[in-house]
């Protein structure tokens, strides 16, 4: 395979992640613009731990979604009792105030002769583990698929669980899961921290895959493109953002010949397919088509 | 494996210290968004000579959307200096990530500002 193949099959796996956080609240019956700020805090966490402290990569990785999930918590504790487009902005600022919590942040030391650390709008650079420690991109695309089958396991089990169903019914209408005895502040509070998690793990290994962070890599074309992914590919299974992820990139990547068009045709192509399917491709309708099929 | 991971576990920290610098020069072409880069590396001083040096491109502000195919630069008849043409998708900031393979194995990040004539480092 090469290197442009593992490239784009890697920014698709990293990807995946924010988009299955996105997709994650989207099915709890939250929109969230701002899953891209604790992909941030996973990246700056995951590098820190990492670069700075020394840790092994599966420590800084489970560091990262710690963060990634407390940070989200604290969002849902002040924003959940919002509703629709006003959780959707209040996540957007959120995810805004983290970016520029990034660009203050200044904390650096020598690691190995060298100055690491975040450095404000500078970035944060020289987040070498996984280089240092030789892991090729194909190595790297392995361990980004690895952790990609095991979340997509979580959530296959919890889709056919009895939490799943009661994370769908809390997703359709929240008045009559609370009436049914679902404590629903509560649910939505760990689905958000839960969605943090996620998103700060793609964070984590996009730090690790990239060796530099920067605060724009978390602004909010970030955040549009994760919900983007989760609405184009369907709401009815997790499959839904992965295969919005592929198909996204796999369109702007397909769409190389019309040079300075591309993004014009990609936007209407993304247009087309939402007029055609409101709920995205994999919807509810279909995926209970094809288990019923069966 | 193993050996391998060890290896990578014993190498000096020393060795690693040593920097590599890069220093990068395009000219636009006249093409759409195409650019004719120089690449300068430096290990220790010393130029970098006989080195696989593979460049490629993102946009900080959307990161994985916008990139580029990598493509690998030439060595030049001056040592340590390279050459690349690089297919941009639109003008204005630019990560490029050099990925360097031969005497040195290294990967680094610069920062360009690719305008109508040329490129201008970020400040």
């Amino acid at each position: 395979m090469d290197e442009y193949a593992i490239g784009v099959l890697t920014s698709i796996g990293l990807l995946s992640f924010v988009a299955a956080s996105a997709y994650l609240l989207l099915t709890a019956g939250e929109l969230s613009f701002g899953q891209q700020g604790f992909f941030g805090v996973g990246a700056y966490s995951g590098g820190i731990a990492t670069a700075m402290l020394g840790l092994p990569l599966p420590v800084g990785i489970l560091m990262a979604m710690l963060f990634g999930a407390a940070a989200a918590a604290l969002v849902g504790l002040s924003t959940l009792r919002l509703r629709g487009l006003h959780f959707a902005m209040a996540t957007l600022a959120a995810a805004e105030m983290l970016r520029i919590l990034f660009e203050l942040f200044h904390w650096q030391m020598e690691v190995g002769g060298e100055t690491v650390g975040p450095d404000g709008t500078q970035g944060f650079r020289g987040i070498r583990w996984v280089f240092e420690r030789g892991v090729e991109p194909l190595g790297f695309l392995f361990i980004v698929y690895g952790m990609l089958a095991f979340m997509v396991l979580c959530f296959v089990f919890l889709e056919r669980s009895k939490l799943g169903a009661t994370l769908r019914a809390l997703g359709e209408d929240p008045q009559l899961a609370g009436m049914l005895g679902i404590d629903v502040l509560r649910l939505k509070l760990a689905v958000v921290a839960a969605a943090g998690a996620l998103a700060a793990l793609g964070g984590a290994l996009f730090a690790h895959h990239n060796t530099y962070i920067e605060p724009r890599n978390f602004d909010i074309m970030l955040g549009v493109h994760s919900l983007a992914y989760a609405l184009i590919g369907g709401l009815g299974t997790v499959f839904g953002p992965l295969l919005g992820v592929a198909l996204d990139l796999g369109v702007l990547e397909g769409t190389r010949f019309f040079q300075g068009y591309r993004m014009i045709v990609f936007g209407g192509l993304v247009a087309l397919l939402l007029v055609w399917r409101p709920r995205g491709l994999l919807d509810e309708r279909f995926v209970h088509w094809l288990r019923t099929r069966r | 494996m193993r050996r391998l991971l060890l290896l990578a576990l014993l190498v000096s920290p020393a060795a690693l210290a040593q920097k590599t610098d890069a220093k990068l020069d395009c000219k636009f072409t006249g093409t759409d968004f195409v650019y004719d880069c120089t690449i300068r590396l430096n290990r220790g001083g010393e130029p970098l000579a006989g080195a696989q040096v593979t460049v490629g491109a993102d946009m900080p502000s959307m990161p994985m959307a916008h990139n580029i195919k990598p493509v690998r630069a030439r060595p030049t008849k001056t040592p340590g200096e390279y050459r690349a043409t690089l297919d941009l998708e639109m003008t204005g900031e630019w990560a490029v990530k050099l990925r360097i393979a031969g005497p040195v194995r290294d990967q680094l990040i610069l920062h360009y500002d690719f305008t109508e004539s040329g490129t201008v480092p970020r400040k």
